[in-house]
């Protein structure tokens, strides 16, 4: 698992100068990658995210938009309210402790979470995988980097680092995310691919047409389930 | 629906104030009446005549404002030309020979919105037909009938000789685009009705104006409130279109949150009225939401869905992007600001790429809106002055 310098993208206004080292990199990202892990056990979205702050953890997040019926609850957003409470606790002022911050996540940060990690002047991003879906790190939009004087400052974006881990998780991720929906699906079908006049002998006014219907309405809701979890 | 209208009026000292209010928003309504009467009544203890003018008759007041759509790059940016040799027929008979050879010779892939064949109005010959782009043509040095269509394929049986004529690269998507493409050469054109009619600023009834009229009213309200807490004077409303009902008012909050934005605020404020939320905002006046009442039976994905949202400026790119993610019906905003993520500085309600796309409004209520800057300013300086 090591750093290869290769694929990582640095942004090109790098005066502020506070870059994490390589270890560091590898030691944060692997507790992130640690709680990604977790979350995965648990049935949770597989993003782990942490702040250092002095070489301290001082946010913390995961996921918590179904628990607070709230869509802009994304793990980023969680660990920057917790810096935010820890500078608040060890009354810290909040514009000094960003400015010498980093942010390790397992998947790029998306286009609300990066407007807010420059909002708030984090100076470095080390991320996993791209985000191609929301991705505001250069996937979809370049908020990290844009001319933006009037959302915070820039920031520095490490990619890369053990980006095919992150994917993977993120894969078995949504494929258990529907088991009951594939199962059902899946039963369904073979019973009638074995027997193919059997919903009619049990449901004689089924048509064709219905069983299609139930079909889409199956997919679709695997669909939309895919949808929820990002 | 409840169409009862009740006319109220407030008047304190130098200014007239004339609401209609549906009766289902009563308890926000009167809420809000009191906010306003409490700050213009701050605001008229000095000198603010032309204020004063403006509220005059808020029922005229509708007429003051346009909303115009803010759309996408590709409906809002000129159509891109591109160069074609075209010749006249110089024999009529042959053009539908001429058409149908040249269909097979230079199919134009990818420009079917093109005409092939346009009249000309007091020429010589009145019918042009083109014959290929430039960038297809096989030598551009010497463009002449021989050259563009070599032997076999196409007569020339019938054809003047060519010259260059500039065409659109694409099918035009509105009006005005239309209008300037057809100068160029004869484009065929689906018109999509609402967004002409959007663009002339005609899209809304005077009824559905005088609704967006009040929920936009309640917006500056509570900007006025925040502003008075020392926050940044914006205001955000969150409104189900269906039942006519304000579901949330939240203004900006930055002062004890970096990132507690108006809009932020307001969408945790109807994750609270749906049984959700994650910040207690109840410390703030001007923040509030209605409770729903079947809102633990009817658990929605994602809570905005359906809801227009009213904010008195333009969001950034944050507040943007989690209306997106809280998948929001429309946006209706008053005035631009210079990072604004919905026609400033990105489009991200048309984004391509991203999942969730919906339409925004801007100008409602554009000039209040725009004043909030200067009581912004204003609020600053007393601070400023007060601590020195």
């Amino acid at each position: 698992m090591g750093t290869e310098e290769g694929r990582y993208r640095l942004s090109a206004d790098s005066a502020e100068g506070f870059l994490p080292s390589d270890e560091e990199i590898e030691k944060w990202m692997d507790s992130a990658f640690g709680m990604a892990k977790d979350a995965l056990e648990n049935g949770e979205v597989p993003v782990g995210c942490l702040m250092v702050y002095n070489d301290e953890v001082v946010g913390k997040g995961r996921n918590e938009v179904n628990e607070t019926k709230n869509a802009t609850r994304h793990a980023e957003m969680v660990a920057l309210d917790q810096l935010l409470d820890w500078c608040g606790g060890c009354s810290l002022d909040v514009s000094s402790v960003c400015e010498r911050t980093a942010l390790y996540v397992t998947v790029e940060p998306c286009i609300m979470c990066a407007a807010a990690l420059r909002l708030l002047n984090i100076p470095v991003v080390v991320y996993g995988c791209r985000n191609e879906r929301f991705g505001g790190c250069g996937s979809v939009l370049d908020v990290s980097s844009a001319d933006l004087p009037q959302t915070g400052s820039a920031f520095k974006c490490v990619s890369g680092h053990r980006a095919d881990e992150a994917v993977e998780m993120l894969k078995t991720f949504y494929k258990q995310e529907n088991p009951n929906g594939d199962q059902k699906l899946f039963f369904c079908l073979s019973f009638i691919v074995s027997f193919p006049m059997s919903p009619y002998l049990i449901f004689p006014h089924l048509n064709i047409f219905c069983l299609f219907g139930i079909f889409c309405s199956s997919s679709l809701r695997s669909f939309f389930q895919l949808y929820l979890v990002s | 629906m409840h169409e009862t209208t009740h006319p109220v009026r407030v008047t304190t000292g130098f200014f007239m104030f004339e609401l209609k209010i549906c009766l289902n928003f009563w308890d926000t309504s009167c809420q809000l009446i009191s906010f306003t009467d409490f700050y213009e009544a701050k605001e008229n203890t000095g000198t603010m005549e032309p204020q004063t003018k403006r509220w005059k008759g808020s029922e005229c007041d509708t007429d003051s404002w346009v909303a115009y759509p803010v759309l996408s790059d590709e409906q809002s940016q000129d159509v891109e030309l591109i160069e074609a040799f075209a010749a006249p027929i110089v024999d009529k008979k042959e053009t539908s020979r001429l058409v149908r050879e040249l269909n097979g010779l230079y199919p134009l892939n990818g420009l079917q919105h093109i005409k092939r064949v346009r009249a000309v109005k007091g020429s010589l010959h009145p019918l042009e037909v083109l014959v290929c782009l430039v960038s297809e043509a096989p030598d551009l040095k010497e463009a002449s009938i021989d050259s563009l269509l070599p032997s076999g394929g196409v007569k020339h049986d019938g054809l003047g000789q060519p010259f260059v004529v500039t065409v659109p690269a694409r099918p035009p998507l509105t009006r005005p685009q239309f209008e300037l493409v057809r100068k160029h050469w004869p484009t065929s054109f689906h018109e999509d009705k609402q967004v002409t009619v959007a663009l002339r600023g005609e899209l809304f009834s005077p009824p559905q104006k005088a609704r967006m009229h009040t929920y936009m009213t309640s917006a500056l309200t509570a900007a006025r409130t925040g502003s008075e807490l020392g926050m940044e004077a914006v205001g955000a409303v969150m409104v189900d279109p269906v039942m006519e009902r304000i579901i949330a008012v939240g203004h900006d909050c930055r002062g004890d949150h970096p990132l507690h934005h108006a809009v932020m605020v307001c969408i945790d404020l109807v994750a609270r009225s749906q049984g959700g939320g994650c910040y207690p905002f109840d410390r703030y006046p001007g923040c509030s939401f209605q409770k729903l009442p079947d809102a633990e039976a009817s658990p929605q994905p994602y809570i905005c869905t359906g809801y227009d949202l009213y904010v008195t400026r333009e969001p950034c790119v944050m507040c943007a992007m989690a209306l997106v993610h809280s998948r929001i019906g429309r946006v209706f905003y008053g005035t631009a600001s210079a990072d604004g993520a919905f026609g400033s500085k990105y489009k991200i309600h048309s984004q391509k790429d991203l999942n969730h796309r919906f339409e925004v409004y801007k100008g409602v209520l554009g000039k209040q809106c725009e004043d909030l800057n200067c009581v912004d300013q204003h609020i600053n300086n007393k601070t400023s002055q007060h601590s020195r």
